[in-house]
């Protein structure tokens, strides 16, 4: 190779921007030649969601600005203050924990890294291409769910034009804090106990969760027993003190914040300095520690564990076997084999250790309601609400692990193709799986906590059909959405659940989850209110048992319509 | 140019690789053969510096991997048994960007690609997503970029898979003619003829140790057989350590 050929320096970062702005566009471009249709429904369903917590948030703040207005409700900046840090806190949380598992997944599990390491690529350059693709990844549901509680803010309290201007900066320096910290953990973690990380990761998500809750339960315990005064209202947010230290970033981002609410630009510059001085330290300090720990993780991740291990039967495959013997033995296989994927992938089924144990923990702080020592219009709203919350676990649970099922096939799913079967009966198989369990574990909540409530027959029978309708329009949705919109090509479920049918079809549920409940409970619950205020029985009108029948009818069409589109789809599918 | 030393590597309790010696010269083809499972893919990892050894050392180039891989990746290209592309990026793109990562001259780089596109004939489709391809034009898209900054190591881990009869012949006509521009191959494989055709010398792994190294004649005279590369193979993989022969 002579002189005029030898090589020139590499400008990776410039390098790896150039790649991420060729993909984007590329991906762009075809989104804009073929699929118009998807991007018209993620732009409708983001502004859907966005327009809906806009409107709940400027309500929110109006009666909070009125209560102000007439002094009825001491310290309301301070409650807002309080509220952001508590927001803020969360989303540092949020942030710290699904940052590093995609990354985790980006650094170690994909087969772009496996090829960008063999090639001259810089360690630290590979991290930060990855980091900065986690980072926006993980923090889109702040922009769609805190940017509109934050505008809404700003237009209740008519707050300076600069205010909206601090908040893109503000966001952008902030997120690179939780970012890095997420990111040196999952560094961490991987280097000190590469054989141990998964398991780590879901003892240390069960152990914040169990935390959290409990810290919840004591806050919401000690807001039922306080008389609202002023040294109550001081006291019960003195219990969010741990939120606004001098060394927490949220509550920088707070105080940054209000400053350029009252026209404190000078503060808020400094807040806002001292986010992106420390976000940016920490940024450098996790891609320092990358260069130097990078490419040991990702020996250690590839060769920390045996080779070959022996998995055998197990009771719970049996046991799953036995609660879907209703079904022909061919559905059954493939419900086992689901199972099977699932139960031995600890990510998974840590979650769901997650989701029950906050569940528990739930019911257990609604234990008191359960004495009797409450009037019978609390009870009707505690039973009400119970139905409420399992029905959003349902919708929670459905989303995270039902809708990606399909997905995960992933492109081994010609195997399931050429199998001697309908393909109609892979859906039928797990949607069938998906609305047992559903139906037995939600039924069993509901039922067993309105029989501790006391609550009459007729509305505990309404909540039966209610949950029925729940679990299986749920389970419907999930499975017929996710064959319809699959994603043979992430392994990842939980990035599965995210993206765009993730989130499509989370956004479905929720609205069936309210259109459901609004036909077939509530209706029963406000007889039952009036009746109780009015202190004489309210007859039973026909169009409570119509709100049951369409409830039913809407259940179907759930069932139905979706499964019906995805079997389509299924059956068009080419390998 | 390549050089194993003592190298051991483990996962977890399973020795996959045990005390290899290795030794491929500038300019030689070195086929690397073995059963399934014998440690040849974890070999080529640590030679292209994506495991490290845990035991021993790995040297390209003269640089150590574990210590100077940024500067021995520079010299290696690698081509393994499931190639990525990026399927968001035109073949040209992807092209480019190899281009630019290895530090290639603008203009020498666009003629490098030129020329790739023309001995690879991606012409047809190279301007199309890298999604839209064939198993086939994937992996001559691999190749082209593989050879394009002019590598002086080239690992390939089963070149031939899914290539169709003109591509194998194109291919195996490329890294003869590379080996005599003086570039080191490393080829894993299972195409034995393939290997007897191509490979200055063989090196056979089984059960993660080295059985037998050197010329097709030195494998005979090891394996006291004077048959194909095939008969050798099977003769001495049979009689490794570990495979229950007398």
């Amino acid at each position: 190779m002579n002189d005029t050929l030898a090589p020139v320096r590499v400008n990776q970062p410039l390098l790896f921007q150039r790649l991420r702005w060729r993909l984007l566009r590329n991906a762009v471009g075809r989104v804009g030649r073929g699929a118009s249709i998807r991007l018209l429904t993620v732009v409708v369903c983001s502004l859907l969601v966005w327009g809906c917590v806009y409107v709940a948030s400027w309500f929110g703040f109006e009666f909070l600005r009125l209560q102000n207005r007439t002094g009825t409700f001491p310290f309301v900046e301070d409650i807002i203050a309080t509220l952001f840090d508590l927001l803020f806190l969360a989303l540092t949380l949020g942030l710290v924990f699904s940052g590093s598992i995609i990354l985790y997944s980006s650094l170690f599990g994909s087969a772009e890294t496996g090829f960008l390491l063999s090639t001259p690529a810089a360690a630290d350059q590979v991290f930060a291409y990855k980091f900065h693709g986690a980072v926006a990844f993980s923090s889109w549901a702040f922009v769609l769910l805190g940017s509109p509680v934050l505008i809404a803010y700003g237009v209740v309290f008519a707050v300076p034009w600069y205010f909206y201007a601090f908040l893109p900066l503000f966001f952008l320096g902030f997120v690179l804090l939780p970012g890095s910290l997420g990111a040196l953990l999952c560094l961490l973690v991987v280097n000190g106990l590469p054989r141990r990380r998964k398991q780590v990761v879901g003892v240390a998500l069960l152990a914040i969760s169990v935390v959290l809750a409990a810290w919840a339960v004591h806050v919401i315990r000690t807001a039922q027993t306080q008389n609202w005064t002023r040294d109550a209202v001081r006291d019960f947010l003195d219990q969010f003190a741990f939120a606004q230290g001098v060394l927490t970033p949220s509550h920088w981002l707070t105080q940054g914040l209000m400053a350029a609410r009252h026209g404190h630009t000078g503060e808020a510059g400094y807040r806002l300095t001292l986010v992106w001085s420390n976000g940016l330290f920490l940024y450098v300090a996790t891609a320092w520690a990358a260069a130097r720990l990078y490419r040991r993780s990702y020996n250690r991740v590839v060769t920390g564990g045996t080779l070959r291990r022996r998995y055998g039967g197990a009771w719970l495959d049996r046991l799953v076997s036995g609660v879907v013997g209703f079904l022909d033995p061919q559905t059954r296989l493939l419900i086992i084999k689901d199972f099977r994927t699932f139960r031995r992938d600890p990510a998974q089924w840590a979650q769901v250790l997650i989701f029950t144990g906050l569940m528990a923990l739930y019911f257990a702080n609604v234990r008191r309601f359960y004495q009797g020592d409450i009037n019978q219009q609390y009870k009707n709203g505690v039973s009400l609400i119970n139905l409420a919350a399992t029905a959003m676990l349902l919708c929670a649970y459905t989303g995270r692990f039902i809708y990606p099922l399909l997905s995960l096939e992933g492109r081994k799913f010609w195997i399931l193709g050429l199998l001697p079967l309908r393909r109609d009966r892979l859906l039928w198989g797990k949607f069938a799986f998906s609305a047992t369990w559903a139906l037995l574990i939600a039924e069993f909540l509901v039922i067993f906590s309105d029989l501790m409530l006391g609550m009459p027959g007729p509305i505990i029978a309404v909540h039966a059909l209610t949950v029925l309708v729940l679990a299986v329009g749920l389970s419907g949705l999930s499975v017929g959405l996710g064959a319809w919109m699959p994603n043979f090509r992430e392994t990842d479920p939980s990035k599965i659940a995210v993206g765009f049918g993730g989130t499509l079809n989370l956004v479905a549920g929720l609205l069936y989850i309210l259109v459901v409940l609004a036909l077939m409970a509530l209706p029963w619950h406000v007889r039952a209110i009036v009746s109780d205020l009015l202190g004489r029985h309210i007859p039973v009108h026909w169009l409570w048992y119509a709100g049951l029948a369409a409830g039913l009818l809407v259940g179907a069409a759930a069932v139905f319509i979706p499964l019906r589109i995805g079997a389509r789809n299924l059956r068009r599918m080419e390998f | 140019m390549i050089e194993l030393h003592e190298v051991s590597k483990t996962y977890g309790t399973v020795v996959a690789l045990d005390r290899l010696n290795l030794r491929v010269e500038p300019g030689e083809l070195f086929a690397f053969l073995g059963p399934n499972g014998a440690g040849k893919t974890t070999t080529i990892k640590l030679i292209v510096g994506l495991l490290f050894p845990t035991a021993g050392a790995v040297r390209v180039g003269g640089f150590d991997m574990q210590r100077q891989g940024d500067q021995a990746r520079q010299l290696l290209s690698y081509v393994p048994d499931q190639p990525y592309l990026y399927e968001k990026l035109t073949g040209r793109e992807f092209l480019q960007f190899i281009a630019d990562m290895y530090g290639m001259p603008r203009s020498h780089g666009r003629r490098r690609i030129a020329d790739m596109i023309d001995v690879f004939s991606l012409g047809d489709f190279v301007d199309g997503l890298t999604e839209s391809y064939s198993h086939g034009m994937k992996q001559r898209t691999v190749f082209a970029a593989a050879l394009l900054h002019e590598p002086r190591v080239v690992v390939v881990d089963e070149p031939t898979v899914g290539l169709d009869p003109r591509s194998v012949r194109l291919l195996k006509d490329l890294l003869r003619e590379e080996s005599k521009r003086g570039v080191t191959v490393f080829l894993s494989t299972h195409s034995l003829d393939i290997a007897q055709e191509l490979a200055d010398r063989i090196g056979i792994v089984d059960h993660g140790r080295l059985i037998s190294y050197g010329t097709l004649d030195t494998l005979r005279k090891q394996a006291v057989l004077d048959g194909s590369l095939e008969d050798v193979f099977l003769k001495l993989t049979q009689e490794a350590p570990g495979n229950g022969a007398p």
